[in-house]
């Protein structure tokens, strides 16, 4: 059989999926990249070429760096908090105890749980009016009154934040334990012979292990958290007063709400390439980490 | 002073006891071997030794201190892993240096006894190198000079040698062995190997089911194993294990129509036991011809190996074997009949009920 026949087969092969992927993915990511540069509304008008008007509008808005911002943030504080979270609960659950596996299997069920389910579960907790958070607070005597913490521009993002790290940790714990497990016991003994406390054993001996797997957990979870969407709107809807309108929110609302297909298709753009670069600098980084060790 | 001293050390895993109740003293500069098979309990002690496992009952004392209880790090031991566990993100000198590192000996004193420890393996072009630029030798050289750098009262050896090829193998055991000349450091060593414990070893315990069965020289255990098991266990090929009936001061091996005269020392002591074990190493058994007198004991020739310095002859006796190592040049024809003559000096007799030496 010779090798231009086994090229052509698999083409062959592969062609129906081409076809389908050209047809979901390609011809809509081209017609974006058209309708990016017209006034077309989403029901109505075709709309007409305006050139980069809908670019230049868009990055020069208060709206977008705003928006920006808060993705920024929510990405950042969110994805730290998961990372040390997750990494805490994969040492503990290293750990030789009673109830070990049961534990282990209890900590995948956030992750498990449809984001949808979870938003909903937190918005119960949250609420101004029957919800755990506030009850508890009160008991402890930390707070005075119930208060809305979904409805206050200074504490929603903080408790999306929290909300999204519940879901998202056990992603990294997993990862993490899975890393952990592959570390030599040998080479603990070692560092424990050699005098190395718990943090020493940590930062030399146990982290040069965790080091790669955690920057794949990184690099999907800092994507994933630059296009949130589902969390946010299930619970807040961007709101109150935008302080939690992410990125994802604005091209819905900017595309569906307010109908105007041409710069939703644009700014969809931009967050696409945003999160393009990301993926291409970490792809780099996790080379360059794999190189090393 | 003992360098070591193990009293009553036991240790229990649920209903399993792994060790069952280990009395030891070492003295300063001593080269003790722990030999054993696989499950026998010889690294589950010397992870007691080394804290890295806690005796359930009994006391392990380094120098003049007890340190049940105390943490590894704080029982001034050093240790060499089978696996070499180095830590593969750092470099030679950071490796060998890091126990240093983790007691804040200052850089300057670091670097000087790290150069010292490369010197002393030969390692020293290695030193900038990380672990996975290392071939298994380089590997297990860093690993001991990770301990010897720390000038430890006790160095542990877990098996240090059973990744290396059958070459390398050899070449570390010399190193090893000058080493302990050079330092005159106190060694605790575990392995299977009993050419290693007999190369090595100062002393050596043999250890069965988690106790020891035997603990002294390995000439004494060579020559006078204590039971069968010891007897069994040391030397290559094993020592032949004849089942024999003692009467008059005369063994008659099953399955042999001549019976062997006892000499005067053994006569007195198999007189009780009558059921016995004739214990005869390979390398005891000589060719006879069919006139020579004195000791010698008929076997049927099966198998003839040649492994270049000896001639393994394996033969039967009845439905008994018997191996013999002899001279590569032996003349002898598989299939025949053969006598060999035994070293009376060299029969070992072995209680056959309780294993124990006669």
């Amino acid at each position: 059989m010779t090798s231009t026949w086994i090229t052509t087969r698999a083409w062959l092969l592969m062609l129906p999926l081409l076809i389908v992927m050209v047809a979901i993915i390609g011809w809509p990511l081209v017609d974006t990249v058209r309708l990016s540069f017209t006034d077309a509304k989403l029901v109505g008008t075709e709309g007409s070429f305006v050139g980069l008007d809908n670019y230049v509008k868009i990055l020069s808005g208060s709206n977008f760096q705003r928006t920006l911002i808060t993705t920024f943030w929510f990405a950042v504080l969110s994805v730290s908090a998961e990372m040390v979270i997750g990494v805490l609960a994969a040492l503990l659950l290293n750990q030789q105890f009673y109830g070990r596996s049961i534990l282990r299997a209890l900590m995948i069920l956030p992750w498990a749980l449809p984001t949808v389910v979870n938003a909903t579960l937190w918005r119960l907790i949250y609420n101004p009016e029957y919800g755990a958070l506030n009850a508890m607070l009160m008991q402890f005597g930390l707070i005075d009154a119930y208060r809305s913490w979904l409805g206050e521009p200074g504490t929603a993002l903080a408790s999306l934040i929290v909300a999204d790290c519940w879901k998202n940790f056990p992603l990294v714990a997993l990862i993490a334990l899975a890393a952990l497990q592959a570390v030599p016991r040998d080479i603990t003994a070692a560092s424990m012979v050699d005098g190395a406390g718990a943090w020493s054993r940590f930062r030399f001996v146990i982290m040069p292990y965790l080091a790669g797997p955690l920057m794949v957990a990184l690099v999907l979870r800092t994507i994933e958290a630059f296009k949130v969407f589902d969390i946010i709107w299930v619970m807040t809807r961007g709101g109150p007063a935008n302080s939690t309108r992410t990125l994802s929110i604005l091209v819905y609302q900017e595309a569906f709400s307010f109908q105007r297909a041409g710069s939703g298709a644009s700014l969809a753009l931009i967050v696409t390439l945003l999160v393009t670069v990301l993926a291409v600098a970490y792809a780099a980084l996790i080379r360059k980490s794999a190189g090393v060790s | 002073m003992s360098a070591l001293e193990l009293i009553n050390v036991r240790k229990r895993y649920g209903a399993v006891e792994t060790l069952k109740g280990i009395d030891l003293s070492l003295a300063s500069g001593e080269f003790l071997v722990l030999l054993g098979p696989s499950g026998c309990g010889k690294s589950t002690l010397l992870n007691i030794i080394a804290g890295l496992a806690e005796a359930t009952d009994g006391d392990v004392r380094i120098g003049d201190r007890s340190v049940t209880g105390v943490h590894p790090k704080d029982r001034d031991i050093a240790m060499v892993f089978q696996s070499y566990a180095l830590y593969p993100n750092m470099s030679v000198a950071r490796n060998i240096g890091f126990g240093l590192e983790m007691r804040n000996v200052p850089a300057a004193e670091r670097t000087e006894a790290v150069q010292k420890a490369a010197k002393i393996l030969q390692i020293e072009n290695l030193l900038g190198r990380k672990p996975s630029e290392l071939s298994g030798g380089q590997r297990q050289r860093v690993a001991i000079g990770r301990a010897l750098v720390r000038d430890p009262q006790i160095f542990l050896f877990d098996e240090p040698l059973s990744n290396l090829d059958a070459k390398l193998r050899m070449e570390m055991r010399t190193e090893l062995k000058r080493l302990h000349q050079m330092l005159g450091t106190t060694i605790v060593y575990v392995t299977h190997d009993q050419i290693e414990a007999m190369t090595l070893a100062t002393r050596i315990a043999v250890m069965r089911d988690g106790q020891i069965e035997q603990l002294a020289t390995p000439d004494e255990i060579y020559n006078r194993p204590a039971t069968r098991y010891v007897a069994g266990f040391v030397g290559s090929p094993p020592m032949n294990m004849l089942d024999a009936t003692v009467a008059d001061g005369i063994a008659h091996i099953d399955g042999s129509l001549s019976g062997i005269p006892l000499p005067q020392a053994l006569r007195e002591n198999a007189a009780s036991a009558r059921d016995v074990i004739i214990g005869i190493r390979p390398e005891s058994l000589t060719l006879a011809s069919s006139e020579d007198a004195g000791l010698a004991i008929e076997a049927k020739v099966e198998v003839v190996e040649l492994t270049g310095p000896e001639l393994v002859v394996t033969s039967t006796i009845g439905s008994q074997r018997l191996t013999a190592s002899l001279p590569p040049r032996s003349q002898i024809a598989v299939g025949a009949s053969q006598r060999f003559n035994i070293d009376p000096s060299a029969l070992h007799i072995f209680d056959k009920a309780t294993g124990k030496r006669v």
